[in-house]
């Protein structure tokens, strides 16, 4: 098991390309932990903001009267991929994994998987 | 409560800035959701602008100032510093205070529902702008 700081790290030198990685609570948008970002990618903003995606996602959701949940949210942009994925254990309800990796350099089917292979080893 | 005259000056020509204030409470409620109101004061209480439809902006803003007392003390006396913001949540939401300058703040009222990141991070910087126009217009003050 590994604690917080431990899983984001791990995101960052496991999964090639990655630029930056948070774990965020979607009820407060606020981030429990960060790893990575900087100048070009402030963390605490992508928290904030991608906690209104994931909201936004649940409502349409819960207005098309889907009775599913949501596994990942995949955000391509021109130089690089933002991958959301809503924790599932029993503590970690109303969290999300966040990592922005660089286009050019990821493996999308590698970074999911490895994504996934985190989150279980996660212990919040 | 007895004024100098300095003051009363100071206080009058902060009120000449209120339109700039309200235009910047409004366009923090229209950026955050969940969002109920806002209003800017200064640190001893008095009521720059409000943009509040559910309190009473009066007795809010003397709340705010009491409450910025114990927050400079404690933050004092734990060596934090100045004061930055204070953040209260209720079980139907938050009220949080943000210094705007050294001589206002700006308090926030909220949902349950609310993003406290995006508050933060939008609040700061109306604070910030703010404090910008309560310095314009003390400037305004200090000339002959």
């Amino acid at each position: 098991m590994a604690n917080t700081q431990t899983a984001l790290k791990e995101a960052m030198t496991s999964i090639e390309g990655s630029l930056g990685a948070a774990l965020v609570d979607y009820s407060s948008g606020m981030a429990l932990g960060t790893v990575g970002g900087g100048k070009d990618l402030d963390l605490t903003v992508a928290a904030a903001g991608n906690t209104d995606v994931v909201r936004a996602k649940a409502r349409t959701m819960e207005q098309l009267g889907l009775q599913d949940s949501i596994e990942d949210i995949l955000i391509t942009l021109g130089s690089q991929y933002h991958l959301i994925r809503l924790l599932k254990g029993r503590d970690s309800q109303g969290l999300f994994l966040y990592l922005a990796l660089d286009k050019n350099r990821a493996n999308l089917a590698m970074a999911r998987h490895q994504l996934r292979k985190i989150e279980a080893d996660l212990e919040v | 409560m007895r004024l100098t005259l300095r003051q009363r000056t100071e206080r009058k020509w902060l009120l000449t800035a209120e339109p700039e204030v309200l235009e910047e409470l409004r366009r923090l409620r229209a950026r955050v959701t969940h969002v109920t109101g806002a209003l800017a004061a200064t640190s001893d209480g008095v009521v720059l602008a409000h943009d509040t439809a559910t309190v009473e902006p009066e007795g809010v803003a003397a709340l705010t100032a009491a409450a910025l007392g114990v927050a400079q003390s404690l933050a004092g006396a734990t060596g934090r510093g100045a004061f930055r913001e204070l953040l209260v949540r209720g079980e139907n939401g938050y009220v949080a205070t943000y210094a705007a300058g050294s001589t206002a703040v700006l308090t926030v009222l909220a949902g349950d529902r609310t993003n406290v990141g995006r508050l933060h991070m939008e609040a700061r910087r109306s604070g910030a702008r703010l404090a910008d126009l309560v310095g314009v217009a003390l400037s305004r003050a200090e000339q002959p």
